[in-house]
């Protein structure tokens, strides 16, 4: 008991270490994601996005040598993509849950078509360099807050720069009180001047941006390569991630390193030796995810528009 | 300044020969994005095309193949139909499909040399399979609609992570307790007495079209005449005056997830059984969500999905032949196909604006809808 105890306790900083690093991708997409729930659209095509994001990020950083080239290509891809998905839920107002599903499909197909006609004629699977953690100095040696956070790669702190970011403009700013009202109630937030549609167009973008960035940053900082399933599941995990956490920018980061931990979890047992099969360890992220929205651990208090298109008067 | 201008009208809904009109249109531009994404390959797109329609139609191997995956289209699609029907935005037929790949894999293993279901004859055998099947998908399906109904959960959610647990679960089974020895995460190969028969010898077309079709027949006239299709509609549709007309809204969606799981099910039944006679890992290869593809493509209506579904699998078989002869990606056809569904949802923008032509006066609110 008391080993098993000291083995536990020694796997938790690990555990955290890496969860963080898994976490990051997810937490941009979600902060992201974010501001297009808070508007009342539920971007369920942001699977999609991310995957075209990480294909552009990998394509250009490996035909440029440069990987902010490539972080920057990705991120112009996540808007260019929700300007269309935007269009399809707030001009068209066609059914979001719809559009997100076939967007999916097309931006995996597309994906597949764009790698197969670029990197086609190369012989084997084909491998960027990933950003190097940034070194602080004397920072970085410090126990426990050093590997946390100051022996990271570049992205990880315009990350987390965006998140904090994101909570001032959507909790204090007057833009942010715009935004949150449209998702609340666009008709009281049309009748006092905000204009609904641009709103919900920005927010969208926004979203898109950092979908796109997300996967860039999952190929980028992490694997290195590109597949089509690169991106498995991470943009729905941080569908369900915005929901566990409220809506709200930190308790969303949060989330989003829960689910990293769990995602952590099997790679540090099994590097222990443990006998658990994998297939049940790698389903624990979306086991959770399940449950957290399941509706078991209480109601979740959702922007009272989401997923309602708005029509003008 | 002289620009196109479109103006702003009470919504209308469009008449049947618009609705025609559109889809024409829509399909027409798909394609023509499909041919530009031969262009780079260096092939004539129309002869691509051409060897496409042929064979997946036109030959007799081409054809059996071209049913075989016409099968689990339709239950997925006919599954799709039914949930969302009812106002259940269910997604996760991936993984009732899995689920009842795994349960008829299950069934069917018993009936092995010394098994406990050895002796049973054929139609039997299959019988009880198909009915393992489509209980732990209609119960996969049903656990979602009850957590909607009773807690208030996030079935568009929920469904979608269902996916990525029957995937684990299937690739758990393959690579562990159902694995049969051997390099490949397999089950072993299934007692003939629980195939689904071929349609004719020597073919490799099996019966799995016909039970898609007897499926589409019974969804259509259960949706058409019966109280139980009409109420679902009803709650669909509104789901606060169904309540109103006496409807247990919550019943009746759970009932129908139960049914929609139940369905998707069959489609894995009709692999395992029908096609590879034995459980393996990837063997859906996206079944789960094409099957909303098709049952969009097919109005969410029971012919609809048919039709569409046999449209649509000759297209995959077509372009997966394409791809071994000329390196064309096969996922041409899966851009098409998704590009028709988004420019018929687009052209629905047409119900709202009216084209007016190029003119040099502007009013000014017309343009932009909110």
């Amino acid at each position: 008991m008391d080993t098993s105890l000291i083995a536990w306790s020694a796997l938790l900083f690990p555990l955290v270490v890496s969860g963080l690093q898994l976490a990051v991708p997810v937490m941009l997409a979600a902060t992201g994601e974010l501001f297009a729930e808070r508007s009342g659209v539920l971007n369920i095509g942001i699977e999609g996005t991310c995957l075209l994001g990480a294909l552009t990020g990998f394509l250009v950083a490996w035909s440029t040598g440069s990987l902010w080239a490539g972080m920057a290509a990705a991120a112009l891809m996540g808007v260019v993509s929700n300007a269309f998905l935007a269009w399809m839920y707030v001009t068209v107002q066609a059914s979001q849950v719809v559009v997100g599903i076939i967007f999916n499909l097309l931006a995996f197909a597309s994906a597949s078509y764009a790698y197969r006609l670029f990197m086609g004629g190369q012989a084997g699977v084909v491998q960027v360099e990933l950003f190097q953690p940034v070194h602080w100095g004397a920072l970085s040696e410090l126990p426990v807050v050093g590997p946390l956070l100051f022996q990271q790669i570049g992205p990880f702190y315009l990350v987390a720069a965006f998140i904090v970011l994101s909570y001032f403009v959507l909790f204090h700013t007057a833009w942010g009180l715009s935004l949150r009202a449209v998702g609340e109630n666009p008709r009281a937030a049309e009748a006092s001047g905000i204009r609904v549609a641009r709103m919900r167009y920005a927010a969208v973008l926004i979203g898109g941006g950092a979908a796109g960035l997300a996967g860039a940053y999952l190929v980028l900082g992490r694997v290195g390569i590109f597949r089509d399933n690169v991106v498995i599941g991470q943009g729905f995990i941080a569908l369900a991630v915005v929901i566990l956490g409220r809506w709200h920018p930190f308790k969303a980061a949060l989330a989003a390193l829960a689910f990293g931990m769990a995602e952590a979890l099997p790679l540090l047992l099994q590097a222990r030796g443990s006998t658990l099969p994998t297939q049940l360890l790698l389903s624990l992220p979306y086991l959770m995810t399940f449950i957290a929205i399941s509706g078991l651990l209480g109601r979740a208090n959702q922007p009272a528009a989401l997923l309602k298109p708005h029509l003008r008067e | 300044m002289s620009r196109p201008w479109f103006v702003k009208r009470q919504a209308v809904r469009a008449s049947a020969v618009q609705q025609a009109a559109r889809l024409l249109g829509a399909v027409l531009a798909a394609t023509l994005v499909g041919l530009l994404l031969f262009l780079p390959f260096d092939v004539n797109p129309l002869q691509a095309y051409w060897t496409m329609l042929s064979d997946a139609f036109f030959t007799v191997r081409g054809l059996s193949n071209t049913l075989n995956k016409t099968a689990p289209l339709i239950l997925v699609g006919l599954a799709t139909v039914v949930a969302w029907r009812a106002g259940f935005g269910y997604l996760g037929f991936e993984g009732c499909l899995l689920l009842g790949a795994v349960a008829s894999t299950s069934v069917a293993l018993q009936a092995l040399p010394g098994g406990p279901l050895a002796a049973w004859p054929w139609p039997l055998l299959v019988l009880v399979c198909a009915m393992a099947a489509f209980l732990v998908g209609g119960v996969w399906a049903g656990v979602v609609a009850w957590l909607r109904v009773r807690y208030g959960g996030n079935e568009v959610l929920m469904s979608l992570m269902s996916n990525y647990l029957a995937v684990f679960l299937l690739q758990y089974l393959v690579s562990g307790p159902l694995r049969a020895p051997g390099d490949l995460p397999q089950s072993a190969r299934l007692p003939i007495s629980t195939w689904l028969p071929y349609l004719w010898d020597g073919g490799r077309a099996h019966a799995g079209i016909l039970l898609a079709l007897t499926a589409a027949l019974l969804v259509w006239h259960t949706m058409k005449h019966l109280r139980i299709g009409y109420e679902w509609v009803v709650v669909g549709l509104n789901p606060r005056a169904a309540s109103y007309g006496g409807i247990p809204v919550g019943r009746r969606i759970m009932l129908a997830a139960f049914f929609s799981g139940g369905l998707a099910a069959l489609a894995g039944i009709s692999d395992v059984l029908g096609s590879h006679h034995r459980l393996l890992d990837g063997m859906s290869e996206g079944v789960g969500f094409v099957g909303m593809v098709v049952a969009l493509l097919g109005k969410l209506s029971a012919a609809g999905v048919a039709v569409s579904a046999f449209l649509y699998a000759g297209m995959t078989v077509g372009a997966d032949s394409m791809q071994r002869q000329s390196q064309v990606p096969s996922s041409v056809v899966v851009i098409v196909q998704c590009l028709i569904i988004l420019f018929v949802l687009a052209s629905a923008l047409l119900d709202r604006y009216r084209w007016v032509g190029w003119r040099r006066t502007a009013t000014p609110q017309t343009r932009e809808g909110g």
